[in-house]
């Protein structure tokens, strides 16, 4: 099947930081791929850069057929950045929810804005996707009156209500309290059991193994080491991978006690 | 095993007790402030009442106001509050369209556009309003500009207080995050529909109130504005009958209390106003 994403040779640099060396990766339609490693190891940066929040400084990209690289500039350029930003979906590690706008409007903001909606047609799309992610109920409360899980749930329908064909998750759980991680997790699930096509770059070990498809490893801006969750977490081959597994689950352990 | 969650239960009522403790006490404090205002405002009026008390062999003496001149003149400096109103409230938006305009103009990334909006403050807050003020009414005519003195005023009141608000403006915008843009950006919109949907009405909601602030300020301001001698507001009209019949006292007094009022009534609006705009507030 053709891949839905794919990203050929992309490079970054922050300044003379290198951040993303020759990053190769395909994404094929339903797939669920977790991105797992350090925090600096890249894998944000590389999420980021498939929707353009950053530049990538070389490299192409494609994302549902439509290609981009340093030689397409100007006009065109912004037109296809346009294009893949409503390709793709994307839940922040902050949520960044609109505080000014109530749930519902939150949701319904890219549907009129962007789409150019009728009101009462965006109202309905929005409806339905607060009711995928169990947020019905608070459809007229202003996020700050939300819980931080609450939050994330209202981002993940706010991004679903542009029907992207994949979706960029950005650390969606690192920024909440313990006991409000599971129900997002749960949104997250049940996503990826309805078919959607994922991207989830993420530290929680126990949702990469029993949800992702592909668990892929970052170190230093590269991948090192990728596979299904049972090759991965079982037998993990590179050293740096197992020295990451270890700290989670000295982690995870550390939590329990 | 988790120590936190034992024994909530117990210290929850206490800090309700506590919290409620520290409320008492703070009603006490509001109630023992609004008691002292009274006595204050009692003092002032006293202060003014042309009453003579005599202690033994002295006298207090107070002020002595000259009440029918009051009650002749009260009406014709009553009615500068309208003009006064009239020209903060046409200054205050022109003001506030400026000053997002040098808001956002600093935001820009050509040079040109950036100094133009540094150059714009600098120059108005290096100035006097005063010398503004005139600057519009009696310089303007010699090189063919003949501005009305209301006009003139407007004018002067808007630069000026557009370019201290291009501060709160600022500020405004620097309070929107990072995410929020991205987040706009990731949904598909412009950068222009990012500006005009999240950024700026966010931006704006934290600038109305101290934008109320300002506005009560220029109501004062405003004030100025007579020295034109060609705009019938509250201190023109004060000024004209005091010096007119010599009881500047009196026609100072009265418009003292009129602006005192107005400043009371636009406080308690704005103080208002804040509420409504926490609403949805992060």
């Amino acid at each position: 099947m053709a891949p839905i994403i794919k990203t050929t040779d992309l490079d970054k640099y922050f300044g003379r930081l290198y951040v993303l060396k020759n990053v190769s990766l395909e994404v094929t339609p339903k797939e669920v791929i977790c991105l797992i490693g350090r925090s600096g190891s890249g894998k944000s940066t590389l999420l980021r850069c498939i929707n353009f929040l950053e530049e990538p400084s070389d490299g192409m990209i494609e994302v549902d057929g439509l290609q981009i690289h340093p030689g397409i500039k100007g006009k065109q350029r912004r037109q296809i950045i346009h294009d893949i930003r409503l390709r793709t979906g994307m839940v922040f590690q902050e949520f960044n929810l609109f505080p000014h706008l109530t749930v519902v409007e939150n949701v319904m903001e890219g549907p009129v804005t962007v789409k150019g909606m009728g009101k009462a047609q965006a109202i309905k799309i929005a409806e339905m996707n607060l009711e995928r992610v169990g947020m019905s109920d608070k459809r007229d409360e202003y996020p700050n009156r939300l819980s931080g899980g609450q939050k994330q749930r209202v981002a993940i329908a706010r991004a679903l209500a542009m029907e992207p064909k994949v979706m960029l998750f950005d650390e969606p759980t690192s920024a909440l309290d313990p006991e409000l991680i599971g129900e997002v997790l749960m949104v997250m699930k049940k996503l990826a059991e309805e078919g959607t096509t994922m991207l989830v770059v993420t530290h929680e070990i126990g949702f990469a193994r029993d949800v992702a498809d592909r668990v892929i490893v970052l170190a230093d801006g590269e991948f090192i080491e990728e596979g299904t969750p049972s090759q991965l977490f079982g037998n993990p081959k590179d050293k740096r991978t197992q020295a990451l597994l270890e700290r989670y689950r000295e982690g995870q352990s550390s939590q329990e006690k | 095993m988790c120590p936190q969650t034992s024994g909530t239960s117990g210290t929850k009522s206490q800090a309700d007790l506590i919290y409620a403790e520290q409320l008492r006490a703070k009603r006490r404090f509001a109630i023992g402030v609004a008691i002292s205002w009274i006595v204050m405002l009692m003092l002032l009026v006293f202060l003014f009442s042309s009453t003579n008390i005599a202690l033994g062999s002295f006298t207090l003496k107070t002020i002595h106001i000259d009440k029918a001149f009051i009650q002749e003149n009260i009406a014709f400096i009553a009615s500068g509050v309208g003009v006064t109103i009239g020209i903060s409230a046409l200054s205050i938006l022109l003001a506030t369209i400026l000053a997002l305009l040098a808001a956002l103009g600093r935001l820009s990334k050509f040079p040109p556009i950036y100094a133009l909006c540094t150059f714009y403050v600098s120059l108005i807050r290096g100035t006097p309003l005063y010398l503004q003020i005139f600057f519009f009414f009696l310089a303007l005519p010699q090189i063919g500009i003949i501005l009305p003195g209301f006009w003139a005023g407007v004018l002067a009141l808007s630069l000026n207080y557009g370019a201290y608000m291009s501060e709160i403006f600022r500020a405004g915008l620097s309070s929107v995050s990072k995410g929020q843009r991205e987040a706009a950006l990731a949904i598909g919109m412009t950068p222009g529909q990012t500006m005009r949907r999240i950024v700026i009405p966010q931006a704006l909601r934290f600038a109305i109130p101290p934008t109320g602030n300002e506005f009560i300020a220029m109501l004062k301001d405003s004030a100025l504005v007579s020295a034109t001698g060609f705009v019938h507001e509250l201190m023109w009209r004060a000024t004209r009958v005091g010096r007119a019949q010599f009881h500047n006292l009196e026609a100072l007094i009265v418009a003292a209390v009129f602006y005192w009022i107005m400043t009371l009534i636009f406080s308690a609006l704005q103080s208002r106003l804040e509420t409504r705009m926490a609403r949805g507030e992060r």
